[in-house]
This record gives structure tokens, sequence and C-alpha cells, in this order.
């Protein structure tokens, strides 16, 4: 793996590089698609590399499940077995452990889960975890994490940091050992909930052990827990964070989101949001977000975004046609899917553009002003954006400032 | 007003019902014309406007989709139906984004495959199906509809009972009354109202499809086909003037067997079911044509298999048909592979142990594809069809060698790449070849429902549909004598028979039903029935 930092953006500390893997050279920051079962949801591989995607992430957890690691090994490997030519990340299953498992047993050799197919009981240690990236062969891999919700407390807060820490150095000795350095690219996950004193502990195991992984996750966030407390999360972690490292922000998904988390110095970004929401019909925007299943769109006859160069809306597919169809015919589906991935692409290209150009802190107040326009910024964003020296009101003195999550969501979602 | 002519020619001579091959074509006024739709071909099968599982670009590049019908029903849940007010030169293309250069778009009222029970017509509506209930569409609506769309081909209002149950003698006589009525209030020139033009009223130059019907009486067919060719006079002359028979108005001929095969009682009848199904609807579908003249094109819909299609070609002389049945395939997990002319019993395909091809049954034939549901296909990490190679399949050199041209079997790059920043690496460095799709990787999307399975499915199974009607015209061509020669060999080689279908949804089902809303109340419910037995 090759990392080279292009760019740097002198307010914020966005940067841009290049992240050279086996499959070719990803431009970061980037927002990774998910394909969960081994396939972005209803497209095809050739269709996914021509919306100017070359990152996407496959779940270990399910992939072991099904189709299973034999028919993985026999393929070939998970790019040859879904026909995709670039670059691949796993992630190590620990997360749906805890999510999808009905029982799930933390010890200290592994995760012990019965699965949900037969009930059978299985003990996933990290040794094994490795084993399986192994054998799916993606180009980044994650560590295998004791991964907590972020709104859990007290003590096994700690002891699920710690564990991690200690899984970690399982994972290096495994992953040393398999002599796949050259091609797989092992990441370490910074745990520790949002207790700072923990974060800070982690942080410091981990960067010790920093020439022998490749890159840094942020993990433990996205779990419902207050955004002005994720956005403290995120800071206190890049700031920390070694520069010539990676670091990929877990479940991160909403533009502002991403936004914010690029300015505080994310590279990465996965989440299944993009490709969910457009089979529930919400096409995004840098309008906002658009409800194609609301009638007020069936005798639209423009496209989802004007001048938007994704398959859908240079096509000229409107919003009626897709308000016809839209959840009952799964076309739907794949033209809202193609576009809401070249819409979260655009925005990182937007990003990528703006940190080169020196005008990343422009870029910001300009994405806010347009996608939130007069239903109000969300507080969260303003602060953390402060943080790093921009000021999304300063020249907006009469926007309105909205506590929470924002307001955007409540139009759009179901 | 008017957009294109429709042009279908013969290329060969024939006997009335005997195989023919013809070529269909469209001029469009603007200069542009379509691709010419060689017959015996297929038209493909859409629901709300959308040919099934397939997105606009995978349409564009599926070679097999060039002919399109479009059921206009579901747009019926809002008034005016929305494709009516898509601004234009060709508003039903332009809504459902289908290139006026690469497809010809018929238009129908209802979805000719959907057999459901329906509220009787009248001699004043027809009743359509549409997801907020039943819709009444009057023969001057639909006229307006199809005035406002400019389909390429549309299909006249007809009187086809939906009811489940023999229809009377008097019935099938009022059907024919309307039809007939309808077909010719369906021909009437446009007024100048309706065009916008400050011009007389003119003739409309909608290219006509008329339903042939008549139920299962032969004589009350070919009945109906003698009003067509009768000359009219007076009022009825001056409502469709210039033209002097309603034939002259007609474009192409269908034979609609859906309501055919509802009102049989089929189950009485002895085994091969199948091709005395076909015998039967051939008779009748000859008493429709015998007064007819033999030009013009002739379309079937509702063929259940490749079997009854040949049957068709060789006993009537029918030059399109439809895919529902190959796209039905497609949607409960069979991949489609034979070939026609059928492969011989020496052929290797028949032995490959790398790419296995389809079971044998017990009746020693066949089955026409592969139901990838199933268990033994998880480790074939091969090409979906043994008939067929793939793309990079080193043996594609040779020149009779047959290559699937689907996005599954032969993928290639889209042409269109985006990029998204000044940092991004051209995009593709080197150019990696695309890795055409597996049986085990079908298999693997199918039991994780991802939608992806059925979009790659119905590209190879349209695929297959088009090599099989290439099949059949190169027979027609090069020896139309061994015609009959090989229809027979296909069918000794095939199965005809259900059970690969059956057991494929089978399967489907019960992986349908495996995920979803109340998956838990379901499992619990089955795991419970399992206890107490």
């Amino acid at each position: 793996m090759q990392f080279e930092i292009v760019a740097k953006c002198p307010t914020t500390k966005a940067r841009v590089s290049r992240l050279k893997l086996s499959h070719g050279t990803t431009a970061l920051p980037t927002f990774m698609p998910v394909a969960t079962q081994a396939a972005i949801k209803g497209l095809t591989s050739q269709q996914v590399e021509a919306l100017g995607i070359n990152l996407i992430l496959n779940n270990t957890y399910h992939l072991n499940l099904r189709p299973g690691m034999k028919i993985v090994k026999e393929a070939g490997g998970a790019h040859k077995f879904q026909g995709w030519n670039h670059n691949l990340l796993t992630d190590s299953g620990g997360f749906q452990l805890v999510s999808l498992s009905k029982f799930t047993k933390i010890t200290e050799e592994g995760a012990l889960f019965s699965s949900p197919f037969d009930g059978e009981l299985t003990m996933l240690t990290p040794e094994e975890c490795m084993s399986i990236q192994h054998t799916i062969g993606a180009d980044i891999i994650m560590q295998l994490d004791d991964v907590v919700s972020s709104l859990t407390t007290g003590p096994r807060v700690g002891e699920a940091m710690w564990r991690t820490i200690r899984w970690l150095d399982r994972c290096i000795e495994t992953h040393e050992k398999s002599g796949k350095t050259e091609t797989q690219n092992l990441f370490a996950i910074v745990q520790g909930g949002l207790d700072p004193d923990l974060r800070d502990q982690c942080l410091d195991e981990m960067i010790k052990r920093k020439d022998r992984v490749a890159g840094y996750a942020i993990g433990g966030l996205s779990g419902g827990e207050e955004k002005d407390i994720f956005w403290r999360v995120i800071k206190q972690c890049t700031d920390k964070l070694p520069e010539d490292r990676p670091r990929y922000s877990m479940g991160i998904g909403f533009a502002e989101d991403l936004l914010v988390c690029v300015a505080l110095g994310v590279d990465m970004a996965d989440c299944v949001f993009p490709t969910r929401t457009a089979r529930f019909g919400v096409a995004l925007t840098f309008n906002g977000p658009l409800n194609l299943k609301s009638s007020k769109y069936a005798t639209d006859f423009g496209p989802i975004e004007k001048g938007c160069p994704c398959p859908t809306c240079s096509d000229g597919q409107s919003r009626a046609m897709l308000n016809h169809i839209v959840t009952l015919e799964t076309a739907a589906a794949h033209a809202i899917t193609q576009h809401n991935l070249v819409f979260q692409a655009r925005v990182m290209g937007g990003v990528r553009n703006a940190i080169i150009a020196g005008t990343f802190p422009q870029y910001l107040k300009t994405f806010f002003a347009q996608y939130f326009g007069n239903e109000g910024y969300p507080e969260w964003c303003v602060n953390a954006l402060r943080s790093v020296g921009v000021d999304l009101l300063a020249d907006r003195p009469d926007v309105r400032v909205v506590p929470g999550q924002g307001a955007k969501w409540d139009r759009a979602q179901q | 007003m008017s957009a294109c002519t429709l042009a279908f020619t013969l290329q060969n001579d024939f006997a009335q019902f005997a195989p023919r091959l013809g070529t269909l074509s469209l001029q469009r006024l603007d200069g542009t014309s379509t691709p010419e739709i060689q017959t015996p071909g297929f038209i493909t099968a859409s629901s709300r406007g959308v040919v099934p599982h397939l997105s606009r670009d995978h349409v564009k590049m599926t070679n097999a989709i060039r002919l399109t019908n479009i059921p206009f029903e579901s747009f019926l849940e809002r008034t005016p139906p929305v494709p009516t007010l898509q601004p234009g030169l060709k508003p039903l293309h332009a809504f459902l984004g289908f290139p006026t250069w690469q497809h010809i778009l018929s238009l129908s009222l209802r979805d000719p495959f959907d057999g459901r029970e329906m509220p009787a017509n009248n001699k004043l509506y027809v009743s359509a199906n549409c997801i907020r209930g039943v819709r009444k569409v009057t023969p001057a609506d639909w006229r307006n509809y199809a005035i406002a769309c400019k389909p390429d081909l549309v299909v006249a209002l007809s009187d086809v009972p939906y009811t489940n149950q023999l229809h009377s003698q008097k019935r099938t006589t009022k059907g024919i009354e309307r039809s007939t009525g309808w077909l010719a209030d369906f021909l009437r020139p446009v007024a100048a109202s309706l065009t916008g033009e400050e011009e007389e009223a003119k003739p409309h130059h909608l290219n006509v499809l008329v339903n042939l019907v008549g139920g299962t009486d032969a004589r009350a067919r070919t009945l109906f086909s003698q009003g067509l060719i009768e000359t009219l006079h007076g009022r009825e002359q001056e409502q469709v003037q210039p033209i002097h028979t309603l034939d002259e108005g007609v474009s192409g001929y269908i034979f609609d067997f859906l309501p055919l095969r509802l009102s049989l009682d089929t189950k009485s009848m002895t085994e091969p079911k199948q091709a005395i199904e076909t015998d039967m609807f051939a008779e009748l579908a000859r008493a429709s044509l015998a007064p007819l003249p033999q030009n013009k094109v002739r379309i079937a819909y509702s063929t259940t298999s490749p079997h009854e299609i040949l049957r068709f070609v060789q006993d009537v002389g029918v030059d399109l048909f439809d895919s529902h049945w190959a796209q039905r395939a497609a949607n409960i997990g069979i991949a489609l592979d034979f070939r026609f002319p059928a492969i011989p019993d020496d052929m290797p395909i028949w032995n490959d142990e790398h790419c296995p091809c389809p079971q044998l049954r017990s009746n020693g034939k066949w089955d026409l594809g592969h139901n990838l549901f199933s268990e033994k296909y998880a480790h074939q990490h091969t090409r979906l069809a043994s008939s067929f190679l793939n793309g990079t399949s080193p043996e594609t050199q040779t020149e009779d060698s047959h290559v699937c041209p689907c996005g599954a079997c032969s993928p290639s790059s889209l042409s269109i790449y985006l990029t998204h920043s000044s940092a991004d690496a051209r995009y593709l460095e080197t150019e990696v070849p695309q890795r055409p799709y597996t049986r085990s990787y079908l298999h693997h999307l199918l039991h994780t429902h991802e939608m992806s399975s059925h979009t790659l499915l119905v590209m190879h199974n349209l695929s297959v549909m088009d090599a099989f009607f290439a099949g059949i015209r190169q027979v027609l061509k090069s020896s139309p004598a061994s015609f009959l020669r090989e229809l027979d060999r296909f069918a000794q080689t095939y199965d005809e028979s259900t059970e690969l279908f059956d057991e494929a949804e089978k399967l489907w089902a019960k992986i349908e039903s495996e995920r979803g809303k109340g998956r838990l109340a379901r499992e619990k419910q089955s795991s419970g029935q399992v206890t107490t037995e």
C-alpha cells in the first residue's frame, strides 16, 4: 500500500490523498458504498465502476455465513466471485456479531456466536477473523474488535477497549505470518466509547503499533449517541492519529456527517444509508433529499437533479416516472441507487477539488446553504466546523440553527 | 401528427399457414428509422412501463430488447394518465426512456399476461386494472391516450371477457360486435382540435394492431375476421374514410391465448397437454386468419414454452411471440440453457464436467435451463449456460461457436465512466477484462435475496430467447424443408413439462418467505408446526 498526501486544507484538518492498493489507486477523502453480500444492491460490478467508484466494502460476517469460505476460496476470492476489479475493504464482522446475532458471548479467546441459520455455535477468534479475511482477499482488512454499543456505560466500555487492543496484537501476529501484508492491509480500530480518557489510552496504545498497521478506523460510534459528542470523539481521534496513515470513520453516510468528518481529518467512510434510502424511494440531491413516493412528483418531468451526471439523471429519467415505479419495481431502486451513489461521490469529489484549490471552507458554506437552506443548520455541524476554523454562520447571521440531528430528515425518511 | 409508418415485408414464398421469414421496420417521419426486427422474433414484456429488474443502461445494452409491449393500465392510477402529459414528439418513448432509434414500443390497454378475473365489460367501456382498483376505459378514452402517447404500435380496444366461466354464444357475438365497433371508432381520423393543427381532420396514422377475437368458437373467429375485410358503406364508411375496410387500417393481428386458456378446462386433458392445446389454438388461429390477407404481421401472446413457439411457427406461421415466460423464469431463479437447432446428442456439451448441462429428466429429455436456487449450483463456478460460451472463453474464436452476449455471460465495461475530482487517477489504469458471472455467484445472490440475481438472469434469458429465434430464422433461411425435422428433434431433446419451473417456483417461494416483515412470526409458526406434528 502507498499512501500519499496530495493537498491539505490550510484552514481545517482536511486533506486529499492517494491510496494505492493492489487493485488500483483511490483518491481520498472518499465514501465507500456497502456491498454487504458481495453485491451493491441491484447493481452489477460494471455499473458500479461506471459510476466512478473504485473502493467498495464487503461484510465479513455475512460472506462467512453465505456463501461460506469454502466457496469464496474455490472462486478465487471475493474480487473474482463478484466480478469486481477494483479495491475492496472488508470489515471484521465484530459489529454484526453484536447487532445481528441472537446469541453472542465475548470471551478473551474470541466471540462465541450462534449462526442465524442453523443455530450452531461458532467461535470467531482474531486469528480466525484474519484467516477469513485472507480468504476473501480484500485490499483493506479490519482487525476483530470488541464492539459495545455507543450508549453503553460502565466498566464494560473499558474492558472492550483493552480487549480490542489485545485482539489487535493477535491480528497483527496472524497477518504478518500469513505473508499477505503486501497485498492486504490491516487497519486497527480505535475503541473506547464516548469516554475521552479511554479513547486517549486506546489511541496511545494503537499508535505505538503504528509500524505494524496500515491505517486506523474510528469505531464504536454511529450507534445513536448525541451528535455533539460524536464529533468531539472524532476530533479527539483525528487530532492524535498519525498524519501518514489513512483514517476511516465507520458507519458514516449522511452528507453533513461526511463533510464534518472530512473537515476534522477523516479520509474514508462507509454506510448503507445512500443505497438503503434509495430502495425506500429517497433520492439525495444538493438541495436536500427528495422522497419520490410523494405524489407531488407524480407529474414532475424533470430529473432528480439537473446537471447530475449519473445514469439516471443523464438519461432524463423523470421524477414522475420514478414516482410511478418507486417501491413497486426493482428498476426504481436500481435507478435511485445509481443516482445516490453518484451524489455521494460528487459530494466527496467536490471536497477533493476544493481542498486542492484551497477553497474547502467556502465549499462547506455553499453546501450547507444549498442543502439545508432555510430549514436550519444542525447545531452540532456549526459547532464542529467552528472547532476547525470554519464559521458556517459568518455571512449568514439570519440562518436558523437546529439542535439535535437537524430537521432535514423528517421530510424524507419513512 | 403521424409519427411513423410500419412496414412488414415477408422474405419468402409461403403457404398461408406455414413458417415464414419477415422483417418489421418503422420509418419515422422525422427521417430516423429503427433497427429492423427480423421475424420470427419476440416482444419483451414490461411491467409499469419498465422491463422488470433492468435499469435503463441495462435495457440499452441488451440487444435482445428491441421491441417492447407497454400495458397502459398501471398509468390509470392518475387522471389524466401521466404519460399523456409528457412533452415531446414521442411522449411514450421519452417518459419510459426507450431511445426512438433503438426501440419499437407497442401499447396495449391491458397487461396481456394478467389473467385475473375482472368485472364484466359492457358496451361503453372495458374494465382495466391498476393498483388503486378497477378502472373503466371507454373507446374514446383509449383513443385519446394513444394519440397523446404516440406509441409505434397500438392495440385497438377489444371486448375479451376475463371472467371465470364459459361464455355463451350470445356473449361471444356481443364481444365480436363491440370489438368491431370499437375498432371502427379507433380508426376514425383525428379531429383538428386534437392535433393542434389548423387543418381538417385527417387519418391519425397510428399503426393499429387488432386482437382477433371470437373465443374458442372457430366459426365466431372467422366471422370476426370477415367483418374486418367487408367493404364499408354509408355512414360507416364516412366515419373511417379514406379507408374502405377496417382491415385497411390495421397493421397486424394479435392472438391472445391467455383468455383462451382460462376458458378451457385443461385439467381434464390427457398428456401431452401442451401439444393438444397448441393444436386447438392453432386451429382457432387459422380460423381467424383464413379470410384475411397474408402479408400482415401475426403476433401470439402467452405462449408458454419454446416448443409451443416452434409449433405456432410451423402450424400457423406466427411472426412474433412474447418473452414473458423467459422473464418469469428469471424471476424464479432459472437460467435458460437451450439452443435451436437442438444440440446433437453426440456433442461434448452433454458430458462437460466443468460446465454441467441441464438436468436429464426421467423422460430422457433435458431441462430448458438451470434452477439456480438448487444447492447443486453452490459450487459450480462456471458460466451460466452450457450451450453458450461466455465472453472470455478461449473457444470463442471459432466462427461457428455460440457466445451468449448478455451482461452476465459477456459483461463489458460500460462506455461512460464518471470521474469526480482532479485528484482521481485515470479511472481504468489497466484494462482488466470483465469476468463473466458464474452459477455459484447467482446461486449466492438468489439465496441472499439480492436483486442483482434477477437483473443478470433477465438479461441472460432474453439473450437466450434472441438466439433461439435467430436459430429459427437461420433454419428457415438455409433449409426450410428441415424445419419440421428440427422441431421434432428439439422436442425430443428438451423437456416441455413444467417440472423445472415448478421446482424453481417452490424454492423461490421458500426463500422469499424467509425474509421481510413477519419473518420471525412465520418461522415461529412453522417451527411450532414441526413440534406439534
